[in-house]
C-alpha cells in the first residue's frame, strides 16, 4: 500500500549469533519519513470542522437577516467593488496555489517558491482589502447586524490568516528540503485548506454582499 | 521489505549523561505517547463523569427540598447533561480510541501526537473551568453573567479539543495502516471511530460557531441561555445524540468476535451498517424547530434503528454459532446495546408522535427527547466501561479485576437505565409522575451513575497500579493486532508485524497457520 509506505528501521532486531556480532557497531538508522497523506488527511478533517463552523455562522446570518427584513443594514452602505475585487483576488490565488502543488510534484523548487510567494501576496492583499471594506462599511459591533456580520466576515478572515501562516510554514519546510515530488504532502495540505477558504468566501460573497 | 512503523515524532533521544531527568509530572505533561494520553483521558473522564452525575443528583435533591420539579431548563440539569456528554462519555471513548487504535492498525504512534496531547490538556483544563463556572451559578444557562460566559467558553473549548483528538484518531486509521490492511480490513472499533470522528468534528464545528456568536454578541445571562437552547442544545437531541453510540457499535462487534474467538460473518455488511448509523446520526441540519418537524427528521430518527437492528442480528448470529467466553466486557457491551435500543425506541416514539398534524399520541416531546439523550449517553458510557474492562491488558497493561468491572457496569446500567426510564415515562405520561417520586428517582439514579464512574476510576487505578505488565498468556485469543504485545513473544510480534495483513483478524490468521500468512518480499 503505497500511501502508508515509509522508511523506518525494523522494530525488533534478530538476536546476535556470535560474540563478534554482539559487539558489531549498529548501523546508523535511516531517516524516518513522514507517512504519506497523513498531513493531508488531518488537514481535510480540520478544514471540515472550520467550514462547518463558518457555514453555521452564515446560516445564522441569513436566518436573522430574513427575519429582520428591509431593516437589515439599512443604515450602512456596502459598495460591491470591494467584495468583487476580493473574490477576484481569491480566484487568482487558487491558480497560483495549484501552480505551487504542480511545481513541487515535479521537483521544480524555484517555481514552488515563486507560486507560494505570489499566493501569499494575494492572501495579504485580501486581508488588506477586508480591513478597508470594514472601514468603508462602518458597521458597528453594537448595532443589531454587527455581531453576525463580523462573526461571518472576521471568522473567514481568521481562516485566511491561518492559511497564510500554514503556507509560510510549508514554504520554510520546503526550503529546508522536507517536501519534494516524493513527499509533497505539506504543500498539498496547505492547498486543501486554501481552496476551502476560497470556496467559503464565494459563499460569503454571494450570501452577505451580493444578496445584502 | 516495506515496513510501516515510524518512530513517534514525540520520541526523544536518551538524556545526556549529567542532564537532569524529567520528573514524573513532567513526563506526564510532556508526553506524546498515545497510551499515556489515552489513559489520562480515560481517568479524567471517569472522574468528571462522577462530578457531572453528582451535580445532577444535587439538582434533584435541591428541587426536592424546594418542593418544585426538576426543571429540564434549569442550568444545573443542562450543565450536568452537557458535562456527562463532553466531560464523561465522549472523552472516555476518545481516550480508548487514542490508546487502542494505533495498536489496532499496527502503528507505534498516533498521528500528530503533539496535537493529541494538546487535545487532552485543552479538554482537561476546559472541563475543570466548566465545573468551576457551574459552581458559580454559570455553566450553561446560569444566572450569573460572567460565570455563564466562562461556562459557554469552556464548553466550546472542550468541543474544539475533542474534535482535535478525533482528527488524530481518524488520521491514524487512514494513514497508519500496515501493508495489506485496507479500510475493509480495519478492526470494527477503528472503523467505527473513523465513522464517528467526522460526525463529531462537523457537529462540534457547528455548535462551536454558536458559542462564538454568544461570546461576541455581548448577550446577557438570559441571552446566553437562549443561545444555548437555540444553537447548541440540538446536539443532545435525536438524531445528533446518536453520534455518541457510533463507537459502541464497533466495540460490540470486536468484543463479540473476541469472546467467541471467531470471525464476524459479513464483515463488509457490518461496516456498512456502522457507516449507515453514522450518516443517520448527522443532525446539524436540525438546529431550528422547523428542521425537527418534518418528514426528513422523522425518517432519520426512525431509519437510524435499522442499522442497529441489523447489527444486533449479526451479533446474535455470531453468538448462536459459537458460545462465547463470558466476561464483564462482553456482558457490558451487550447491555450497552440494550440501552441503545431504548434510545432508538424513544426516538421512534417521538417520530411517530410528530407524524401528521399536531401530535399523534399526545406524548411529551421534551421528556422523550431527554430520554433519548440519557439512553444514548448511558449506552456510550457503559460501552466505554466494557471496552476498558475487555481491553484492560492492552490499555492498562494488566487484567482488570472482574468484580470491580462487573460492579461498575452494573451500577452504570442501573443508574443510566433508571435515569433514562424516568424521562421515558415522563414523556409517555406528559410529566405525570408524582413530583417527589420523580425528584427522588432522578437523585438516586444520578447518584448510582456517579458511583459507576467512581468504580470505573477505581478499576483503572487498581489495574494500572496494582499489576506489573503481565507475562504472555498461554491460550489467550486476541484476534486483532492490538493484542500482539500482550499475547505474543517478541519474536512472534516481529513476525506478525512483518506480515502482510490478509484478513481483518491478523492474529487469528497467525495462530491458525502457525506462521506468517504471506511475507512481504
Amino acid at each position: 500500500m503505497s500511501d502508508t509506505a515509509t522508511l523506518s528501521p525494523p522494530e525488533v532486531d534478530s538476536p546476535p549469533e556470535s560474540p563478534q556480532a554482539a559487539v558489531a557497531p549498529t548501523p546508523a538508522l535511516p531517516p524516518t519519513m513522514p507517512r504519506r497523506r497523513e498531513l493531508i488527511f488531518g488537514t481535510v478533517f480540520v478544514t471540515a470542522g472550520v467550514a462547518m463552523a463558518l457555514l453555521t455562522l452564515i446560516g445564522s446570518y441569513l436566518a436573522t437577516r430574513d427575519a429582520a427584513g428591509a431593516a437589515w443594514l439599512a443604515d450602512n452602505q456596502i459598495a460591491l467593488t470591494q467584495p468583487n475585487m476580493q473574490m477576484l483576488t481569491m480566484v487568482m490565488s487558487v491558480v497560483t496555489m495549484q501552480w505551487a502543488v504542480w511545481s513541487i510534484c515535479r521537483d521544480d523548487r524555484y517555481h514552488t517558491y515563486l507560486a507560494i510567494g505570489v499566493t501569499m501576496l494575494l492572501g495579504i492583499a485580501f486581508v488588506n482589502q477586508s480591513t478597508f471594506l470594514f472601514k468603508e462599511a462602518g458597521i458597528a459591533i453594537t448595532q443589531p447586524e454587527g455581531p453576525l456580520f463580523y462573526a461571518v466576515t472576521l471568522g473567514h478572515l481568521a481562516m485566511v490568516i491561518a492559511g497564510l501562516v500554514f503556507l509560510l510554514l510549508m514554504a520554510f519546510r520546503t526550503l529546508g528540503g522536507q517536501y519534494s515530488s516524493r513527499q509533497p504532502d505539506g504543500i498539498g495540505a496547505a492547498a486543501v485548506f486554501w481552496y476551502a477558504g476560497v470556496a467559503l468566501y464565494a459563499v460569503i460573497w454571494f450570501a452577505v454582499y451580493i444578496q445584502k | 521489505m516495506t515496513l510501516t512503523d515510524t518512530r513517534s515524532s514525540s520520541d526523544t533521544p536518551p538524556a545526556a549523561a549529567g542532564s537532569p531527568s524529567p520528573t514524573a509530572l513532567e513526563r506526564v505533561i510532556g508526553t506524546g505517547e498515545h497510551e499515556a494520553i489515552g489513559r489520562t483521558f480515560i481517568m479524567g473522564s471517569l472522574l468528571l463523569m462522577a462530578v457531572s452525575a453528582a451535580a445532577l443528583a444535587a439538582g434533584a435533591l435541591r428541587s426536592l427540598s424546594d418542593g418544585g420539579p426538576l426543571d429540564v431548563t434549569d442550568n444545573l440539569w443542562n450543565s450536568a447533561l452537557v458535562g456527562m456528554v463532553l466531560m464523561g462519555a465522549i472523552p472516555l471513548l476518545l481516550g480508548l480510541a487514542i490508546c487502542l487504535i494505533p495498536l489496532q492498525v499496527g502503528s507505534k504512534a498516533i498521528a500528530f501526537p503533539r496535537a493529541a496531547a494538546l487535545s487532552l490538556w485543552t479538554w482537561l483544563v476546559s472541563a475543570v473551568i466548566f465545573a468551576i463556572s457551574l459552581g458559580l451559578d454559570g455553566g450553561v444557562g446560569g444566572a450569573d453573567l460572567e460565570a455563564s460566559r466562562l461556562g459557554m467558553l469552556s464548553m466550546g473549548s472542550m468541543m474544539v479539543a475533542l474534535s482535535l483528538g478525533a482528527v488524530c484518531v481518524a488520521t491514524t486509521v487512514l494513514s497508519h495502516r500496515p501493508v495489506g490492511m485496507s479500510l475493509a480490513r480495519v478492526p470494527f472499533f477503528s472503523w467505527s471511530m473513523l465513522v464517528a470522528a467526522p460526525i463529531w468534528i462537523l457537529t462540534f464545528g457547528s455548535t462551536t460557531a454558536h458559542v462564538f456568536l454568544g461570546q461576541i454578541s455581548q448577550a446577557n445571562a438570559a441571552g446566553l441561555a437562549l443561545r444555548y437552547e437555540a444553537g447548541v442544545a440540538w446536539f443532545l437531541r435525536a438524531p445528533s445524540v446518536y453520534m455518541l453510540a457510533i463507537p459502541v457499535l464497533g466495540i460490540s462487534c470486536d468484543l463479540v468476535a473476541q469472546g467467541c474467538g471467531r470471525r464476524i460473518a459479513r464483515y463488509g455488511t457490518v461496516q456498512a451498517l456502522i457507516a449507515m448509523f453514522g450518516v443517520f446520526s448527522f443532525g446539524a441540519w436540525t438546529q431550528t424547530s422547523g428542521g425537527r418537524e418534518n418528514i426528513l427528521w422523522i425518517a432519520f430518527v426512525a431509519l437510524a434503528a435499522v442499522p442497529v437492528l441489523g447489527l444486533l442480528g449479526l451479533i446474535a448470529d455470531t453468538l448462536r454459532h459459537q458460545k462465547p467466553a463470558v466476561s464483564p466486557g462482553l456482558i457490558g457491551v451487550l447491555l450497552a446495546f440494550l440501552l441503545l435500543l431504548g434510545g432508538m425506541l424513544a426516538g421512534v416514539l417521538e417520530a411517530l408522535n410528530t407524524s401528521g398534524s399536531g401530535t399523534l399520541f399526545s406524548f411529551e416531546a421534551v421528556g422523550l427527547g431527554w430520554a433519548q439523550s440519557l439512553f444514548l449517553l448511558s449506552a456510550a458510557f457503559i460501552g466505554g466501561l466494557a471496552a476498558l474492562s475487555a481491553w484492560s491488558r492492552v490499555v492498562l497493561r494488566a487484567s482488570a479485576p472482574g468484580a470491580i468491572a462487573s460492579a461498575a457496569i452494573a451500577a452504570g446500567l442501573i443508574g443510566g437505565g433508571l435515569l433514562a426510564t424516568v424521562f421515558l415515562i415522563q414523556g409517555l405520561t406528559g410529566f405525570g409522575l408524582n413530583l417527589s417520586f420523580y425528584n427522588v428517582w432522578v437523585a438516586v439514579a444520578a447518584a448510582v451513575l456517579a458511583l459507576s464512574a467512581l468504580l470505573g476510576l477505581m478499576l483503572t487505578l487498581v489495574t494500572s497500579r496494582g499489576h506489573a505488565r503481565q507475562p504472555v498468556t498461554a491460550g489467550a485469543a486476541g484476534l486483532t493486532l492490538e493484542w500482539a504485545q500482550a499475547e505474543l513473544s517478541p519474536e512472534d510480534q516481529a513476525l506478525v508485524m512483518r506480515t502482510i495483513v490478509a484478513s481483518p483478524y491478523p492474529l487469528l490468521d497467525f495462530r491458525f497457520t502457525g506462521e506468517a500468512v504471506e511475507e512481504d518480499k
